[in-house]
């Protein structure tokens, strides 16, 4: 067990730049997940990582140690493919033993570790069975036990549970979850499904363009995205944005915008002139009649998502914004809403698309302590 | 009017899918028939029979005649007589024992080389000037074994051959590797392990590539031992190019003729004479057609008896595929 630093590191395929001047530290004993769209980067950070890759330039240390020369068998690591990877032609029970008799283990400490991950992982059925049986599902849950049982340093997971049936995806997640709690081991996890990291990460990497745009806590990056990316990316659907003015109030700032009922003060450095509201649509209050600080606004269409939430498309003044809303409020509402933007709710962004300096000046004293019992719900 | 212009045209139009009708109808009724199947694989027949199951037919016919073509008596029917005469003659049961032991030694020599050889190519991708030592490597297979056959006799020659030279410089003696006793069968094993390793490394560089790179990965990652990486990972995947590569060459292996008649005829006494060899002295020096032609069928079944094997190899990947 041990952290993983990776400093500078700069990935170019031809004119394709896959990682672009990358640091980053994973720390220890976490489970650190790796999101982002396609093509961002994050399988390329980890191939490196393992050593399956070598770097343009830049290096990789686990703990003190240099490894960016190494080959990925010197460096004491565990992965688990996209696809299932076993060997073939062998039972269950060995596959999950060939790594381990190079090992110098005693048989008893073989069949200890063999036993936990058959446990952990429910493979108790299929122990005997020729791999070549198995659904692909099955498949990887062998892989995964093979990486584990070897106890290596480092555990990296490569989208795993992209190429299995929904069943087992969801079995698979969970036995993660529970791999993730007994093992607290140093594992990243590459995935480009925000649910996954959702439910598995300690941390989130989010990545963009070759780059790591963010690292937080999984409410934390939902709640407080660093920039315009990290709002979109994340949530379903991604947050709204929609530009407003900056303007002098009396001695400080005002944020004007036909979603709010009245300028709403500001607090923090800033310059009048335009910035981007950002407010994730599950956090937007809608009314079915008039409300205090509500505005009006026109009901485009209607529809219901998981959970028999109501997806609404609202319009004010050509301003087109999205609210979730549960299942009470969104069947009462008519062709004309009342929508409230909670203060404390939304996040400026300046014209780079990273948080500005400013806050609404609302936000600090008891509306803060009352949202933090509200879950982020559009993350499933 | 251009109303009137469209109607024009669309009764020509009629006219000419009229016109077409029958022909277009014919055309329908070959094809519905149950014969047109038939008719199809009919080129294709034909050229079966006349080229392969006639002559085969007729093989075996003269196999069952005393049939010299120098002599003038007509040829007699002598049912399964020189069948019988093979069976009994210890000669040809050499010959088909020697055939077997080169097959065995130039199959398995260049089995062994070819793969050693294609784990050191498929090992060094990296390497500069791998494919023009790639292409070089591939020569001797392209090479006729008429030129081989040629130039290797003058490189084992005893008086100008290179070979000689060199051995002669080592140990101060002089070596006739064509005439002797002892070393003509090898001499001839080492050029067809030379003409035929190659195909067998490109065998196992096409087997070595059907081997997913993420199994490979997976290996290196879960530090298996080499040898472990062979057995798990390369050849639950890479078998069965192999297996037909050795197949092959041992079909091919039991058929040498040309290579050995050029070198040795045979030679020294009957040293390096091969059931190919033996086939063609008794036909076209001797002119023993009947006796010929019962070498034949014999050499004829134990081709097949290579193929079935062949061929049941691939069936078996193909029922595992299905299973799968």
């Amino acid at each position: 067990m041990s952290e993983i630093r990776v400093e500078g590191l700069t990935k170019t395929f031809g004119p394709v730049v896959a990682l672009d001047n990358v640091s980053f530290v994973f720390p220890e004993s976490e489970v650190t997940c790796l999101l982002g769209p396609s093509g961002c980067g994050k399988t390329t950070l980890m191939r490196i990582i393992a050593g399956l890759e070598t770097p343009t330039s830049g290096e990789v240390y686990f703990g003190d140690q240099r490894v960016t020369r190494l080959k990925p068998s010197q460096r004491d690591i565990g992965m688990v493919f996209q696809y299932p990877v076993v060997y073939r032609g062998i039972s269950v029970r060995r596959n999950i033993e060939l790594p381990l008799l190079s090992q110098k283990l005693s048989a008893a400490e073989r069949q200890r570790r063999l036993d936990t991950v058959v446990q952990i992982l429910g493979l108790e059925d299929s122990l005997d069975k020729d791999i070549t049986q198995l659904d692909n599902g099955t498949r990887q849950k062998v892989a995964v036990a093979r990486a584990v049982a070897r106890q290596p340093r480092i555990i990296l997971f490569d989208e795993p549970i992209t190429n299995v049936d929904a069943h087992s995806k969801l079995q698979l997640k969970r036995s993660f979850k529970e791999l993730t709690r007994q093992l607290r081991q140093t594992i990243i996890y590459v995935t480009h499904d925000q649910t996954e990291a959702m439910t598995l990460a300690d941390r989130i990497a989010l990545m963009e363009k070759g780059k790591i745009v963010q690292c937080d806590e999984p409410r934390e990056l939902y709640n407080h995205p660093a920039d315009v990316f990290a709002g979109w990316f994340l949530g379903n659907p991604g947050m709204n944005f929609f530009p407003a003015n900056v303007v002098a109030a009396g001695q400080g700032l005002a944020l004007d915008a036909p979603f709010f009922a009245r300028p709403v003060p500001l607090t923090g450095n800033g310059q009048p002139g335009q910035i981007t509201v950002g407010i994730r649509p599950e956090h937007v209050v809608v009314h079915a009649s008039q409300a205090p600080n509500a505005v009006e606004a026109r009901l485009l269409r209607k529809s219901i998502t998981i959970g028999r939430q109501y997806l609404l498309a609202i319009d004010r003044q050509g301003q087109a914004l999205k609210a979730k809303v549960p299942p009470s409020v969104g069947v009462a509402l008519g062709s004309t809403v009342w929508v409230e933007l909670p203060l404390d709710r939304i996040v400026l962004f300046n014209e780079q698309g990273r948080r500005a300096g400013l806050t609404p000046s609302e936000l600090a004293g008891a509306s803060a302590a009352s949202t933090a019992a509200r879950v982020p719900a559009g993350s499933v | 009017m251009a109303q009137l212009g469209t109607q024009i045209e669309s009764v020509a139009g009629a006219r000419r899918i009229e016109a077409t009708q029958p022909r277009l109808s014919r055309w329908r009724a070959l094809e519905e028939s149950r014969l047109f199947p038939a008719v199809l694989v009919l080129p294709i027949l034909i050229f079966f029979l006349v080229w392969n199951i006639i002559p085969l037919l007729w093989l075996l016919g003269v196999s069952f005649y005393r049939f010299k073509l120098t002599s003038a008596q007509p040829e007699q029917y002598i049912g399964f007589e020189n069948f019988r005469r093979l069976w009994e003659s210890s000669v040809y049961w050499g010959t088909l024992g020697r055939t077997l032991t080169f097959m065995v030694c130039s199959v398995g020599l260049a089995t062994v080389l070819g793969i050693l050889l294609g784990l050191l190519f498929w090992g060094s991708a990296r390497m500069p000037g791998r494919r023009l030592a790639l292409t070089l490597l591939f020569t001797p297979m392209i090479l006729p074994p008429v030129a081989v056959g040629t130039f290797y006799r003058l490189i084992y020659d005893p008086t100008f051959g290179v070979l000689n030279y060199y051995a002669n410089r080592i140990t101060g003696k002089t070596y006739d590797f064509l005439g002797d006793k002892e070393l003509a069968f090898w001499a001839l094993v080492a050029v067809d392990v030379w003409m035929w390793t190659p195909f067998m490394t490109l065998m196992t560089l096409a087997a070595l590539g059907s081997v997913p790179k993420a199994e490979l990965e997976a290996a290196e990652i879960d530090r298996l031992p080499w040898l472990k990486r062979l057995w798990y990972v390369v050849l639950p995947h890479g078998k069965f190019i192999l297996m037909l590569g050795i197949l092959l060459r041992t079909i091919d292996a039991f058929k040498t003729t040309d290579l050995v008649y050029l070198m040795t005829r045979g030679g020294p006494g009957n040293r390096t004479e091969l059931v190919g060899v033996t086939l063609y002295r008794q036909g076209f020096e001797a002119f023993q057609m009947g006796n010929a032609s019962a070498m034949a069928v014999i050499a004829l079944l134990i081709a097949i008896a290579f193929t079935s094997i062949y061929l049941y190899v691939l069936n078996y990947r193909e029922t595992r595929a299905a299973l799968r």
